[in-house]
């Protein structure tokens, strides 16, 4: 089988998450990503946790899921050597992905205007925090910045406490998959007018900070329809949508009304008849009496595992839902099913299982095979190939501090 | 030179791209309407008999008199620039004429479970039989197939599932979710990726194919800090609140106001040099604990405290300019208001403004673009989402070439419709016992003055 983005050829300018999560959804369908590291390898290496917490040149974690299936040559941009090889491998490019902060770019002399002169047909990606222009243009920023500047930070967490962020890094990669999309949009365009030979490129602009912004519900739209300002939700204790602690984690035991599915039934489901009373029995009874409502489900529930439940709910067409740990996900029948989580052999730390393929394209089998490349691994498969250096030259560019 | 969008009658980049939608709520029509910003035809079916939540809830002003089916938040926020029509798939008509869509589509894409699909006979297997080489795109919490697959899911389920959930908390508390249904869009976004690798596909093969986005998948995809950490090291995330595990200070500090916040994050000593300066605590920075990072880290406890007390003088925007005017990255904690009015988003127009049809007596308003801009062949002036059957008389004639009677004919059978069968609005409690309930900061009176002249509609911009 082939994959779908076979003959798609893509030049990845990125460090650490955002720029990286686009290319390996690149990497995944098939395309051939180069990563241009600069000499000593790109700032991701360094990003905890590290395999058996030891930090070392190649056991960053979150590095080795992020650059399956590329290739790596250093480059040291800064040189005038460093930078022709760049502009010559742009020839046969279809998508040059960065996400330096704005001004670097243009600083290493690879604006838009000039690599577009090079090669007209070119895609190029830019991702930054707060977008290529605007007057936050050079601000910094880290995931939690782009919480709290994308809107989403301010209706998160406990009503009482400060606001919260999801743990981790979500905000890089919802950049990184809406890179992934307009990359691809740009791409679509530039085959339907002639593909490398003589299609328009263009250049397309991700800000971190719009990927949270443009994935909000009921926020800046409460203002506009009602001139309301949401805030954090009060925790009321008989809220349905409320997570209750089980025997074994946590469950949400959301009886999705909306659909037909009645009062009496979800009493009857959980054996517990003291609910199906006026005092419960519709939206505002529930919210008058949502202390006494909240104290009877949190002592029902906490005596129940939440796996059970979950599937019984399921029976009924309930739609419960259960808080897993990784431990639980890596080991639930559906993710073992769907062979999500797979096995990558790395160099470095022997078999590892990492997430798999986040989407299944049916005739177009997503790619895992190799791992992450070592800083430079590809450098002379690369330049060789694709630019025709001799033993000679490459010795000379080692030697001067290029690659 | 167009660095900025240039000339938006040019079409998108997926003009000629046909997709027939069986969306519901976020997921599906989310992404739908990402491919429809740039230019594809999107044709999004709907039920008279099932009325969608979205188009009964969040409605403007809440005045839930009249067609309030037509003046949905949501429903406006996730259906911009789509074509709508009514079909009612229980009767054999409306099937037959589905089936006819989707002979003459691209894409057909849906997100309900697999029983529904199946019950209707409108698998992958069952399309290509219509059109060869349809792309189909089934978005499920779980994935189409496996013991979970016929489990219908929310965004806080699937959030729940993916990890993603146990992961996130105040320390020492129990996992907390996004108030919004997160995962949702995190599926959607990846959804334009899925449909546009099998479009590039199909370009170059001809061929379709069927596109399996399991919700959960998508946000475990985006956990590997916690997942790798588990299977490589055999450790358990802890719930840390807005601490990072290698950054201190790190969190969220008070600032003068009503519930008003700022974030900082600090990475370096060179970043902690200029906080501590800014902030113009001398006394912190002589402080040997917090001198190294290493040392800021394993106190930060102490740190947070301090800094929660220099903070909370300032207002919340110019503590931001400030820090950022000496690199230190800190963001202030914007509200919805705060959000729509920013600088810097409207200086790079990311809300534009849709107008509404005269009917729904809804006035121009700015919605969230996308999180994307292109040079060369931008996204298309927006249109708002369709009424209830706005487009049956355009589709089914003009698409499908039947004749007015026909059409007639099937509004007669209640195959199609232009109004839902059983009107039932969302009565949602005043906006004073919303706020009483906490549930809202507060609300303002002249919101829709200030909302039209912060955006005004497109033809006064001159």
């Amino acid at each position: 089988m082939t994959s779908a983005l076979e003959g798609v050829s893509v030049l990845d300018l990125t460090h650490c998450i955002a720029g990286p999560y686009c290319t390996r959804l690149l990497s995944g369908l098939g395309a051939d990503v180069l990563k241009i590291e600069r000499p000593g390898g790109e700032r991701g290496r360094r990003m905890a946790p590290f395999f058996q917490d030891e930090p070392g040149a190649d056991s960053s974690l979150p590095f080795a899921y992020l650059n399956v299936g590329k290739r790596s040559l250093t480059l040291n941009l800064k040189t005038q050597a460093g930078s022709e090889i760049l502009r010559s491998l742009l020839r046969d490019t279809d998508i040059l992905v960065e996400n330096f902060a704005p001004r670097v770019m243009p600083s290493l002399g690879m604006s838009y205007d000039i690599l577009r002169e090079i090669a007209p047909h070119l895609v190029m990606v830019s991702i930054s925090n707060f977008g290529q222009t605007g007057p936050y243009r050079d601000y910094k920023a880290t995931d939690i910045v782009e919480y709290a500047l994308g809107g989403l930070m301010y209706i998160f967490g406990a009503y009482d406490r400060e606001p919260l962020k999801h743990a981790f890094n979500q905000a890089q990669f919802k950049a990184g998959t809406d890179a992934a999309s307009a990359a691809l949009m740009a791409l679509y365009h530039q085959r339907m007018t002639g593909g490398r030979e003589g299609g328009c490129g263009q250049h397309v602009d991700v800000s971190i900070q719009e990927a949270v912004a443009s994935g909000l519900r009921d926020v800046v739209n409460n203002y506009t329809y009602t001139g309301a300002i949401r805030r954090r939700q009060p925790n009321h204790s008989g809220d349905l949508q409320r997570i209750r602690a089980t025997s074994d984690g946590y469950l949400l035991p959301n009886p999705g009304l909306g659909s037909g599915l009645n009062w009496s039934t979800y009493a009857e489901f959980l054996g517990l008849p003291e609910l199906d009373d006026d005092r419960f029995s519709t939206p505002s009874a529930r919210l008058v009496n949502a202390e006494e409502l909240g104290r009877i489900l949190d002592e029902y529930f906490i005596q129940q595992n939440k796996y059970d439940v979950f599937y019984e709910s399921h029976k009924k067409r309930f739609i419960f839902g259960l808080v897993q740990s990784p431990e639980e996900a890596m080991n639930d029948p559906q993710f073992a099913h769907r062979q999500f989580f797979e096995e990558v052999e790395h160099p470095e730390m022997g078999k590892v299982t990492f997430p798999g393929a986040p989407f299944t394209l049916e005739s177009t089998p997503w790619q895992s095979g190799n791992s992450a490349p070592t800083a430079g691994q590809h450098n002379s498969q690369v330049l060789s190939d694709r630019l025709g250096l001799t033993a000679e030259d490459q010795a000379e560019l080692r030697s001067t501090g290029v690659i | 030179m167009e660095r900025q969008e240039g000339d938006r009658s040019i079409p998108g980049p997926l003009h000629g791209v046909r997709i027939v939608e069986m969306g519901q709520l976020i997921a599906i029509p989310f992404a739908m309407k990402l491919l429809a910003d740039m230019g594809a035809q999107v044709i999004r079916l709907e039920s008279t008999r099932r009325l969608e939540s979205y188009r009964s809830d969040s409605v403007y002003l809440n005045e839930v008199e009249g067609e309030f089916w037509n003046r949905g938040a949501n429903f406006y926020e996730q259906n911009r620039n789509k074509l709508g029509i009514t079909l009612d798939l229980g009767s054999a008509a409306g099937l037959e004429i589905l089936r006819r869509l989707i002979s003459v589509s691209d894409i057909f894409a849906e997100n309900f479970t697999p029983r529904v699909i199946k019950n209707f006979g409108l698998e992958y297997s069952d399309l290509r039989q219509i059109k060869p080489d349809i792309i189909m795109v089934s978005s499920t919490g779980y994935g189409f197939d496996g013991p979970w697959a016929n489990f219908g899911a929310t965004g806080p389920a699937t959030e729940g599932a993916s990890g993603l959930a146990y992961t996130t908390g105040y320390a020492g508390g129990p996992p907390v979710m996004a108030e919004i249904p997160y995962v949702d869009y995190t599926a959607g976004e990846h959804t334009v990726v899925a449909v546009m690798a099998a479009l590039m596909h199909r370009l170059r093969t001809g061929q379709g194919q069927f596109i399996d986005v399991s919700q959960t998948q998508a946000a475990a995809a985006t956990i590997p800090e916690a997942m790798l950490d588990f299977s490589a090291n055999g450790r358990s995330p802890t719930r840390i609140g807005n601490a990072d595990p290698v950054m201190a200070p790190h969190g969220c500090y008070p600032c003068r106001g009503e519930d008003r916040w700022i974030v900082i994050a600090v990475g370096t000593d060179a970043e902690w040099a200029a906080l501590c300066q800014v902030l113009g605590e001398g006394e912190l920075l002589e402080d040997a604990r917090f001198s190294t990072a290493l040392g800021r880290h394993l106190n930060h406890e102490e740190l947070d405290r301090k800094l929660r007390e220099a903070t909370a003088s300032w207002n919340a925007d110019k503590l931001m300019d400030a820090l950022q005017a000496v690199g230190v990255p800190a963001g202030a904690v914007l509200d919805s208001k705060d959000l729509l009015f920013n600088d810097h988003l409207r200086d790079r127009g990311f809300y534009e403004v849709t107008q509404h049809h005269e009917s729904t007596g809804i006035p121009p308003l700015p919605y969230a673009s996308r999180p994307w801009k292109m040079s060369g062949t931008p996204a298309v002036p927006p249109k708002p989402a369709p009424l209830m059957g706005e487009h049956n008389d355009v589709v089914l004639r003009d698409l499908l070439g039947l004749t007015h009677e026909e059409v007639a004919e099937l509004e007669e059978d209640g195959v199609i419709g232009y109004a839902p069968d059983d009107p039932r609005p969302v009565r949602r409690p005043s906006l004073d016992e919303q706020v009483r309930q906490g549930r809202m900061l507060r609300y303002e009176s002249d919101f829709q003055e200030q909302v039209s002249r912060g955006f005004p509609p497109p033809s006064l911009e001159g």
